[in-house]
C-alpha cells in the first residue's frame, strides 16, 4: 500500500491581513487545524468571518501573511510556480458559489479541462469526463453549454470537474449559496456520496446549516479565528437539549 | 517531484483551444477582425493604386506624391493599431474570470499568455489576409475600369505579390504579403500588454473581477 499521510491538510498559525488605508483587516488570524483524509468538513461562520480567505489559502490561490499550509505534508509555500500549478490541477478540486464554468465550452469540455493540464490522452479524457458526468446525473446533457443548464446542473458539472482528476481534497466555497433549498440539498447529498465513495476529503466553506447533517466535523469561524470545533454528534446533542 | 508530475499544455492544445475560442466567440472575433480588415485593406488599396498609377504614368509622378502616399499608409496603420489594441483589451478584460478559473485548474501564466497570443496571431493572419486581398482587388478592379488597358493594369497589380523590393519602402509595403505580415505583427503587439497583465493576475484577483 502506498504511503498515506493521516492528514490531508494541516495549517499552522495561518493568518492573512489586508491593509486598507489606515486599517488592517485581520481576515484570518492564527488558525491552526488538522484535517484528516476522507473527512467531510464544514467551515461555518457569518460572512466576513474569514471562510473564503481560509479557502483561498488552503487552495494555494493566495499567499498567507503568516503561517503555513501543508497539503499531504508538503508546505505549499515551498512550491515553485510549476509545482503550484500541478497542486491545483491534480491534488485540489475547486467548487465555487458562482460555478465558474467556462461559458463557451460544453459540459463535457469543461470537465475535460483539468485533465488537459495533467496530460491525459484525449480519448481517455473524454471517457473519464463522460463517466464522471454520468455519475453526477448529467449523462444526458454532455453537449450543453453552461448557459443552457440550470444552477443545480451547472454546479453538478463543476463537481464533476473538481473530482475528475481524483484529487486529495475538494474545496467548496459556498457551493449551495446560489441554489434554492431543494437543489442545495441535492448538491450537499451528492458531495457526501462522492466523499464516501471516493474517500476524498471535502472542505466546505458555508453558512448553510443543512451542511451540518452530513459533516463529520464543523469548524466555527469568527473574526478570523476558530471559535470552536464540533463533531456532528456534539451538534446533534445540543439541538436535542 | 518525479519527472512525470507537472502540468502540461502542449502547443497543439493551446492552438486548438484558441481556435475554438475564436469560433465560439465569433461575434467578438469579428469586431476585432473588422478593425484589422479595414486598416489593412485601406493600406493595400492605397499602395496598389499608387503602384498602378506610377507604372501607367511613369515613375516620375514625383517624390512629393510618393512621400504623401507613405504618410497616408502610416496613418492607416496607426488607426488600425488603435482599433486592434482597443478590441484586444476588451476581449481580454471580459475574460478575467475565465482566466482565474483556468488557473485554478492548473494553467500557468505562460499558458494564459500562449492562448491569447495564438488568438491574436490567428486574428491577425485571417484579418490581414482578408484585408490585403480585399484592398488589392478593389484597387485593381477600380483602376481596370477607369483607366485604359485593363489587362496591363491587372499584370501590374498581380506582379505586386511577388515583388520584395527592399530598396524602395513604398514598393515593399505595396506587396500584399508584407501587409499580412504587418497585420500579424500589429495584432501580436496589441495583444501583448493586455495578455501579459491577464497572465500575471493571481487566481483570486481574476476570480473576484466583475466586468
Amino acid at each position: 500500500m502506498a504511503l498515506r499521510y493521516e492528514y490531508a491538510v494541516e495549517t499552522e498559525d495561518l493568518a492573512k491581513y489586508y491593509v486598507m488605508g489606515p486599517v488592517t483587516v485581520r481576515a484570518l488570524d492564527g488558525v491552526s487545524v488538522k484535517i484528516r483524509r476522507s473527512e467531510y468538513l464544514s467551515i461555518m461562520g457569518p460572512s466576513g468571518s474569514g471562510k473564503t480567505t481560509f479557502f483561498n489559502m488552503v487552495g494555494g490561490l493566495d499567499r498567507p501573511t503568516r503561517g503555513k499550509v501543508f497539503i499531504d505534508e508538503v508546505d505549499i509555500a515551498s512550491l515553485d510556480a510549476y509545482e503550484l500549478a500541478w497542486l491545483r490541477a491534480k491534488k485540489i478540486g475547486y467548487i465555487f458559489q458562482t460555478f465558474n464554468l467556462i461559458p463557451v465550452l460544453t459540459a463535457l469540455e469543461n470537465v475535460t479541462l483539468p485533465m488537459v493540464f495533467t496530460g491525459v490522452e484525449r480519448e481517455e479524457r473524454l471517457r473519464r469526463a463522460r463517466e464522471m458526468l454520468t455519475r453526477v446525473g448529467l449523462g444526458e446533457r454532455l453537449d450543453h453549454k453552461p448557459g443552457e443548464l440550470s444552477g443545480g446542473q451547472q454546479q453538478r458539472v463543476a463537481i464533476a470537474r473538481a473530482l475528475v482528476n481524483d484529487p486529495v481534497i475538494v474545496l467548496a466555497d459556498e457551493p449551495t449559496g446560489n441554489l434554492d433549498l431543494h437543489t442545495g440539498l441535492e448538491i450537499i447529498n451528492l458531495l457526501k456520496t462522492l466523499n464516501t465513495e471516493k474517500k476524498v476529503t471535502i472542505i466546505n466553506a458555508t453558512h448553510d446549516l443543512k451542511m451540518i447533517d452530513v459533516s463529520d466535523r464543523i469548524f466555527w469561524l469568527r473574526d478570523g479565528k476558530i471559535e470552536r470545533i464540533e463533531t456532528r454528534a456534539e451538534v446533534a446533542v445540543k439541538e436535542v437539549e | 517531484m518525479s519527472g512525470e508530475e507537472g502540468v502540461k499544455f502542449p502547443l497543439s492544445e493551446a492552438f486548438s483551444f484558441s481556435l475554438e475560442s475564436i469560433k465560439r466567440r465569433f461575434g467578438r472575433a469579428l469586431v476585432t477582425m473588422a478593425s484589422i480588415v479595414l486598416g489593412i485593406s485601406f493600406l493595400t488599396f492605397l499602395l496598389t493604386t499608387g503602384r498602378i498609377v506610377s507604372v501607367l504614368y511613369g515613375e516620375g509622378s514625383g517624390v512629393a506624391v510618393q512621400f504623401y502616399q507613405l504618410w497616408m499608409a502610416v496613418i492607416a496603420l496607426l488607426i488600425c493599431s488603435v482599433g486592434i489594441v482597443n478590441s484586444m483589451l476588451m476581449s481580454v478584460t471580459e475574460r478575467y474570470k475565465e482566466i482565474g478559473t483556468m488557473k485554478c485548474l492548473g494553467a500557468m501564466n505562460t499558458h494564459v499568455l500562449e492562448i491569447f497570443l495564438i488568438e491574436a496571431l490567428l486574428l491577425g493572419l485571417i484579418g490581414g489576409g482578408i484585408g490585403a486581398v480585399a484592398g488589392w482587388t478593389i484597387a485593381t478592379v477600380w483602376q481596370a475600369f477607369t483607366q485604359a488597358s485593363p489587362i496591363n493594369i491587372f499584370m501590374v497589380s498581380a506582379s505586386l505579390w511577388t515583388e520584395f523590393n527592399v530598396t524602395n519602402p513604398l514598393l515593399l509595403l505595396a506587396n500584399p504579403l508584407i501587409a499580412i505580415a504587418l497585420s500579424v505583427i500589429i495584432a501580436l503587439l496589441a495583444a501583448l500588454a493586455p495578455a501579459y497583465i491577464a497572465a500575471k493576475l493571481s487566481p483570486t484577483e481574476a476570480l473576484r473581477y466583475e466586468v
